[in-house]
């Protein structure tokens, strides 16, 4: 088991590598150049030169890259932990991460444990009784919620329930602005919140997270039941639920092993639906006001931030590889066939 | 029991009584686009809208505008013609030695409990002489108010250079409560480039305290901590694109803010900021688009506010793009341009046409001899006598037609440019909408100066002087900083240099008028529209002030009648 998870982390190294690689390369490749951002009115030469030494994008390109990788001796670089500061800010975009991400991964975390918990549920109940009225539900919610973006359902949701019908609180972030928020231990304000016991910003926080999980929830549970649904009527139909059956045992312990066979699959599922979510986090927190990863992203493109863009990718792509090695290691255990 | 009884009693008083003092804080919300990237003025956020609103509020400068009237929406203005005292509590100019001498205000206490003396302003010029910074706002005001030793030459990237960069004998202490500056040349500017930010003064007690062997002018500080200074306001909370959050400062010189507290928070949907305000959780809102603004005015319990002052839309046509370097090209274009339908179809009536290229509200305006209608005959007419009948001939300049605008101004400058296109093509010229990203517009305009035609609504020349904006946008480069379209007339360059040194008013306005004159006539760019910067807010909210950084300075904000 242990060779396979090393394995798998290996394998993971050489993607991240080869993402950094891709990535620091690929956006030098961008239509525009962001001195001009920096120099703003005072684009003289001597000025637009100095800033553009302040950046140090004056080097040679395979300059750029020893120092982006460390390799230099002027500064620390990716190999030594290091990604350097954002252009806009001006802070290093680790920290700026180490805030940015923990918000992300509170808000994708909670939507997919209650999109599960809703789905799992309804899909067995679809798969058990086809046709049933919550089969017929079931289906209707997965073709209305996908037939429209996330971010129109989450304007929609902010009409109905924040504004219209005032259950919800305004799009004002992840917490009251008007309380101060725990220290950042965790960066989960649900978690920090308890630990700190400020229960006055986990209710908060509870409240102002509601609207955008709902959105995410609402959009991707569809998916989730019709494939829970499918994995299960699989199983139900199988040799082993039929040799059950005809041995006489109760439904519900059938239902049971249907169930352990047709979460298998959906296990795999979650893994690609973390990163459905990751993907869908980059207009829902535009939408909510929500300071994650997906605003940090697009902001740092709009404004050509290389350092930000470069940590951003690596970010997420280390944590969409990190759920899919989790994710593989469960299934390991679950199914040993895998470890070879 | 009578214990137990008497300790709830004291609990609940006491319960009472921190949620009395709780709610008789007076908070204000502010809802904006973003907050502050950065509080250094010598940071990478000198372009950023809101990290202008945080240079505002946070840095002191030492020298102010005087404030004026009040306009019909209740909004403060200033009197551009005379300066106020702020930290410089009066000042002398010596012409003879060409040497400013500032008295400081004594007494004045930062938000960290230093106290202003001249080594903080020592230490401020210093710090923008250093040329540390990412992008050097500070000397770049130094140099266009032609302090001694901010010169170009700083610039170089040689040891000469770099050792020219420490504090010499330009800037003096004479003492703890006076300072002097000294000027390369007799310049005009220098009083308009102390009201900037960027010559803002810090508490060097609390930067340096902060300072590192790799950052010794605390730039990392400034960047993501906070900005030590002498304003009304102190840094409280601040996270990057989240909220900045500030509490007033109770030693401010000025008197202790109306609000507490203020709380700057990041809405980047504009409609979501539309339905907050709505809603009554927050107070003040900016960032609107014009139809928003325009939606509000109809909406009961909120207020829009708004005042001409720099707001201004033009059309950038490059003068080494053919055929717009053809003169009667650009004037066809002037003639073309619908400016009542733009006003009222784009801006909501909240704007006007704009007759020059110096705003109107700035001291020394003229409005020139040549102005221009909508007159689509004439526009016809010019470009048949330029060769192009109906247009005829242009296709061949389809890259030139390409109409840019910044991506992230969609809702502003779409309909803007939608209504501007269908006008120029009915016309003949073969425009088409080329939306770019931020960054890459100003890398064309400012940068590369290679974009052909382009439309532009961030124009906002910060140091309120005709000669000032002249510098900025069409003076011949080198001199010229910021000469989007490669405009260059000998006439202006001369009157504008004429105007720089020279002491006697009328003379300078003459100058300055002249210039004026110049630019409309062969329309360096094409003004289209001046435009009112607007806030809304809620109805009770006072003391609306327009900076000609567009941004706000909360000090003078308080709720009026009816207000608790």
């Amino acid at each position: 088991m242990w060779r396979y998870v090393l394995l798998r982390l290996g394998v993971a190294v050489l993607q991240l590598a080869a993402l950094a690689v891709v990535v620091f390369f690929l956006i030098r490749l961008l239509p525009a150049d962001p001195v001009a951002r920096l120099v703003g009115l005072n684009a003289s030469p001597e000025a637009y030169a100095q800033s553009e030494r302040a950046l140090g994008l004056d080097r040679p390109l395979i300059q750029q890259f020893a120092a982006y990788l460390g390799l230099s001796a002027a500064a620390p670089g990716l190999l030594q932990g290091e990604l350097g500061r954002s252009w806009v800010t001006g802070e290093p975009v680790a920290a700026e991460l180490g805030r940015a991400l923990p918000l992300t991964i509170e808000v994708v975390s909670l939507a997919l444990l209650a999109s599960l918990l809703i789905a799992i549920p309804v899909g067995l109940v679809s798969a058990a009784k086809p046709k049933g009225g919550v089969d017929r539900a079931a289906f209707v919610w997965g073709l209305f919620a996908g037939a429209q973006p996330d971010y129109w359902w989450g304007l929609l949701f902010i009409l109905l329930f924040a504004f219209t019908l005032g259950l919800a609180p305004a799009p004002l972030g992840r917490v009251d602005p008007l309380l101060v928020p725990p220290d950042s231990i965790t960066g989960l304000i649900l978690m920090d919140s308890l630990l700190q016991g400020r229960f006055d910003v986990f209710l908060s926080a509870l409240h102002y997270l509601a609207l955008p999980v709902l959105t995410m929830v609402f959009t991707v549970s569809g998916a989730i039941v019709k494939m829970v649904r499918q994995n299960t009527a699989r199983a139900l139909q199988s040799e082993y639920v039929l040799y059950a059956r005809a041995c006489g045992l109760p439904e519900r312990r059938v239902a049971r092993y249907a169930l352990r066979a047709a979460l298998t699959p959906t296990l795999t599922l979650i893994g690609i639906f973390f990163s459905v979510l990751l993907s869908a986090a980059v207009t829902v927190e535009r939408v909510f006001s929500l300071n994650g990863v997906g605003q940090y992203s697009v902001r740092s493109i709009l404004d050509f931030d290389y350092p930000a863009i470069q940590g951003a990718v690596l970010a997420v792509a280390m944590v969409a590889l990190l759920v899919y090695l989790l994710v593989d290691i469960v299934h390991a255990l679950l199914d040993p066939r895998l470890r070879g | 029991m009578r214990l137990y009884r008497t300790a709830l009693v004291v609990v609940v008083l006491a319960a009472c009584l921190l949620a009395g003092r709780a709610t008789a804080e007076r908070a204000l919300l502010v809802l904006s686009e973003g907050v502050p990237a950065s509080l250094d003025v010598d940071g990478p956020a000198g372009n950023h809208d809101p990290s202008q609103t945080g240079f505002l509020n946070i840095i002191e400068p030492l020298v102010d505008y005087v404030v004026g009237g009040v306009n019909d929406d209740g909004v403060q203005l200033y009197d551009f013609t005379r300066f106020a005292p702020r930290l410089a509590e009066s000042w002398h100019y010596d012409p003879d030695t060409l040497t400013w001498t500032l008295t400081l205000r004594r007494d004045v206490k930062g938000c960290n409990g230093a106290t202003f003396d001249a080594d903080d302003v020592l230490y401020s010029f210093a710090r923008a002489k250093s040329l540390s910074g990412v992008a050097p706002v500070g000397w770049f005001l130094g140099n266009v108010a032609s302090i001694d030793g901010f010169t170009k030459a700083l610039l170089q990237n040689t040891q000469q250079a770099r050792a020219a960069r420490e504090l010499g004998d330009e800037i003096q202490k004479l003492d703890a409560y006076t300072v002097t500056i000294r000027q390369s040349a007799p310049n005009k500017l220098f009083l308009p480039a102390l009201t900037i930010y960027g010559l803002g003064i810090y508490d060097q007690q609390t930067m340096q305290a902060h300072a590192t062997a790799a950052d010794p002018w605390s730039h990392g500080y400034a960047g993501s901590v906070n900005a030590p200074s002498f304003g009304p306001w102190c840094v409280e909370r601040w996270r990057k694109e989240e909220v900045f959050a500030v509490k007033a400062n109770p030693d401010y010189y000025r008197g202790t803010p109306y609000f507490d507290r203020v709380i700057m928070r990041a809405v980047p949907q504009s409609a979501n900021r539309v339905g907050i305000l709505r809603t009554g959780k927050a107070q003040f809102v900016e960032g609107l688009s014009p139809k928003e603004y325009a939606f509000l005015e109809r909406s009961s319990g909120i207020k829009v506010s708004g005042a001409y002052l720099n707001g201004s839309l033009i059309l950038l046509a490059n003068w080494k793009s053919p055929p717009l370097d053809d003169p009667r090209v650009r004037e066809a274009l002037a003639y073309a341009t619908p400016y009542a339908d733009l006003v009222r179809g784009a801006y909501f009536g909240a704007a006007k046409q704009w007759h020059g290229l110096i705003p109107s509200e700035y001291p020394g305006y003229v409005r020139p001899a040549a102005t221009y209608r909508y007159d689509p005959e004439r526009a016809r007419a010019l470009l048949a006598e330029a060769g192009y009948p109906n247009g005829r001939g242009l296709e061949q300049f389809a890259e030139a037609f390409k109409l840019s605008y910044a991506l992230d101004r969609e809702n502003t400058l779409g309909p803007v440019a939608t209504q501007l296109r269908t006008a120029l093509r009915r016309v003949g010229f073969p425009v088409q909408l080329d939306p770019l990203p931020a960054v890459q517009l100003a890398d064309r305009q400012l940068v590369k100066k290679d974009l052909p035609l382009s439309l532009y609504d961030g124009l906002t020349p910060i140091g309120v002087d005709v000669a000032y904006a002249l510098l900025l946008s069409f003076i011949t480069p080198p001199a010229g900083l910021n000469n989007m379209t490669n405009f260059s007339d000998p006439v202006v360059d001369e009157m504008f240099d004429k105007a720089l040194v020279e002491p006697d008013p009328a003379l300078r306005h003459e100058y300055l008028a002249s210039a004026q004159e110049v630019l409309a006539r062969r329309l360096a760019f094409l003004p289209l529209a001046e435009f009112e910067v607007r806030w809304a807010t809620a109805p009770d909210l006072e003391g609306l002030t327009l900076h000609p950084t567009q941004s706000v300075p909360w000090y003078p904000l308080r709720l009026g009648q009816g207000a608790p």
